[in-house]
Formats: structure tokens, C-alpha cells, sequence
């Protein structure tokens, strides 16, 4: 996968690849640039990173949930954080974001559950996530809380080719 | 850690859902309830596929599982080129008689090479190429078996010393000293 340096406007290749606790040891350190989320709660669970293919920088965090029930049958994407120099207007490298959302529809073909990925929203990102994604925002049935799921179906092959090849 | 009110102070809507996934603020039971809709969702998704969506989605599956396998560092004997061969027709929804057919090869020859008893060819890799219309390119077959004998020279180094007595002379130094 490709990552647009928006300044050199060069691509560079990037992996995405489980946690070590090494890992985690090292992003309790940057703490500067993951600062949203605490990161050290989730050691030990599926947690990728994405860094640059000739470095160990890591510039992005993804947390899945794989949902085996066949009732649930798909991947949650549970957490997602992308560093902090590439959020934003002034970011160093785009898709990040893109790219692990993309590994994690991968994740759900390979893992047999037909693509499906879905996350629970911030209602005021909910429309975001459809909008840049293609997420489908399927709302619980309550007015009280109309969050709801986003979710990817039918979009995921296009996620995993835009983004992952 | 920070609260979305706080990130949102910084960073507008589109650029944090550019960046961020937070973690759920449901109760347990609000969770439940959430996965319980999804439950139906997916039910009802499932039931509508098209039997080439469904296709799709196992060769996907069978793709990504084939490309993880190569790249990665393990090597696992069930995990061969005639086994990977028999789950693409297999998921395909064909008889390995028709599927011979479909790409002029011999039904012994395909047999023998989902059985282990003999090698691909290169005329039968290029030919599940075309067939897969490229979604299972020759590299990909050729990769596989790439990887069967690095392990076979790597475990049994007698294959190549048993073509000793042909060689009538060889280099009197090595490199890596």
C-alpha cells in the first residue's frame, strides 16, 4: 500500500502489521503524537500498526474485534488513531486512516465474513464516515440514542482495492 | 486521553473522522441492542447475495489467504500448490473434471498435481491465470510454489549434492569468507 507524502509529494510504501508490546512500550513514550486514546489498555488484543515499509515509525493504530458469532459475522473496527502530525491540514501523509479501514475489510474476506466491517459512530461524525468512506449508517432502533453502526458491505472490495493495492 | 470536545476544538469533523475511530460510549445493554440490529442487518445482507457475490467473496477469501501465506515467513506442508489449486475450483462450484476441461488440461494431470504426485507446469499456471480472468495471477501460483522449494533445498540439501559427480570443477573460494 501507498502513502502520499503531501509535502515531498512523494508515495511510500507502507505495511500494516500486529503490536508488539515492544510497540506499545514505544507509543507510551510518544505519547505527543497518540495522545487521543490510551493505547497501554489494549495489550495483548488486536491492535495493528501502520508504518512506513523501511522504517519503524509508526504513524497509525487500529483495534479489531473479530465477531465469530455467525450471527455477528464481521470485523469491528474498535479503535483508530492516526498520529498527530498527520491529521489535519498541515499532515504529512494522507490515507493513512484509509488504509487501515482498508486492511480491516481485507481482515473480514479473509477471515470469511463476506467484507462486512463495521464501527459505532459519534453522531457527529456519522455522516463524515459516509461521506469519506462509504460507510452505511444503519440506526438502533431509539430516538434517545441515534448513533447506530456504520457499516461496509458492498463497498469494502472497492475499500481494499483503492487502498490496499 | 482526550474527549471529543476537546480534539474538536483543533480539528474539524471531516478531518477527525479523516483520523480517529473513538471507542464506545454504550452501556453494555446499549451494545447489545446495537449488535442485535446489526445481527438482522447481516441476516437479511446475507440472504440477498447473489450467488456470484457469494462466489466472489470465497475467492477474496482464498486470494488474501494465498498472498498472506507467501509473504509470510512459516511454511506449512497442507498448504501446497495442488491444495491451494483444489480450493480455487473447489470455490468455484466445479468438478475437477469440468474445470480440466475449461482449461484443456488432462484430468490425470490436474489430479496428480492437487495430489502432490507430480509438479505444475508452467502451460497449466499461465493457463489459471487466464482463467481467473487475472484475480489469481501466474506470479502468485509461481510464488507458492517458490516457496515449497526454498523449503525442500533448505531441509534436504542432498538434491543438490547428489548432482556432485557433474559438476567437473567448481570455484576454490568462497565468498562469505
Amino acid at each position: 500500500m501507498l502513502l502520499k507524502n503531501l509535502v515531498t509529494k512523494e508515495s511510500i510504501e507502507a505495511v500494516i502489521e500486529l503490536m508488539t508490546d515492544r510497540d506499545f512500550e514505544a507509543i507510551q513514550n510518544e505519547q505527543d503524537r497518540f495522545d487521543k486514546f490510551d493505547w497501554s489498555l489494549h495489550t495483548g488484543e488486536e491492535v495493528y500498526k501502520l508504518r512506513p515499509k523501511n522504517d519503524d515509525k509508526i504513524l497509525g493504530l487500529m483495534r479489531l474485534t473479530d465477531h465469530t458469532d455467525p450471527t455477528i459475522n464481521a470485523i469491528e473496527i474498535a479503535l483508530l488513531e492516526v498520529s498527530c502530525e498527520n491529521i489535519g491540514s498541515s499532515k504529512t501523509f494522507e490515507n493513512i486512516a484509509g488504509c487501515l479501514i482498508g486492511f480491516a475489510c481485507r481482515e473480514s474476506f479473509k477471515r470469511g465474513h463476506d467484507g462486512f466491517v463495521f464501527l459505532l459512530p459519534k453522531t457527529e461524525l456519522i455522516h463524515h464516515y459516509h461521506d469519506r468512506y462509504g460507510f452505511t449508517h444503519l440506526p438502533i432502533k431509539t430516538v434517545d440514542r441515534p448513533e447506530g453502526l456504520m457499516i461496509l458491505n458492498a463497498i469494502s472490495r472497492k475499500l481494499v482495492a483503492k487502498y490496499l493495492e | 486521553m482526550k474527549t471529543y470536545k476537546e480534539i474538536a476544538k483543533k480539528h474539524t469533523p471531516a478531518e477527525i473522522a479523516g483520523s480517529l475511530v473513538f471507542p464506545s460510549a454504550m452501556s453494555a445493554k446499549e451494545r447489545e441492542s446495537a449488535l442485535a440490529e446489526f445481527s438482522q442487518f447481516r441476516k437479511q445482507a446475507a440472504d440477498k447475495l447473489t450467488q456470484k457475490e457469494k462466489t466472489i467473496s470465497l475467492l477474496l477469501q482464498l486470494k488474501f489467504l494465498i498472498e498472506d501465506y507467501v509473504a509470510s515467513d512459516s511454511f506449512d506442508g497442507s498448504r501446497h500448490f495442488g491444495h491451494f489449486l483444489k480450493e480455487y475450483i473447489s470455490r468455484l462450484d466445479k468438478k475437477n473434471k469440468e474445470f480440466a476441461a475449461e482449461i484443456n488440461v488432462d484430468p490425470t494431470e490436474l489430479s496428480q498435481v492437487i495430489n502432490q504426485h507430480r509438479k505444475p507446469t508452467d502451460k497449466l499456471i499461465y493457463r489459471l491465470d487466464i482463467h481467473s480472468n487475472k484475480n489469481f495471477p501466474a506470479i502468485l501460483w509461481f510464488r507458492i510454489l517458490e516457496k515449497e522449494r526454498v523449503y525442500e533445498l533448505t531441509h534436504n540439501p542432498e538434491i543438490i549434492d547428489k548432482e556432485k559427480k557433474h559438476v567437473k570443477m567448481k570455484l576454490k573460494f568462497s565468498l562469505q569468507r
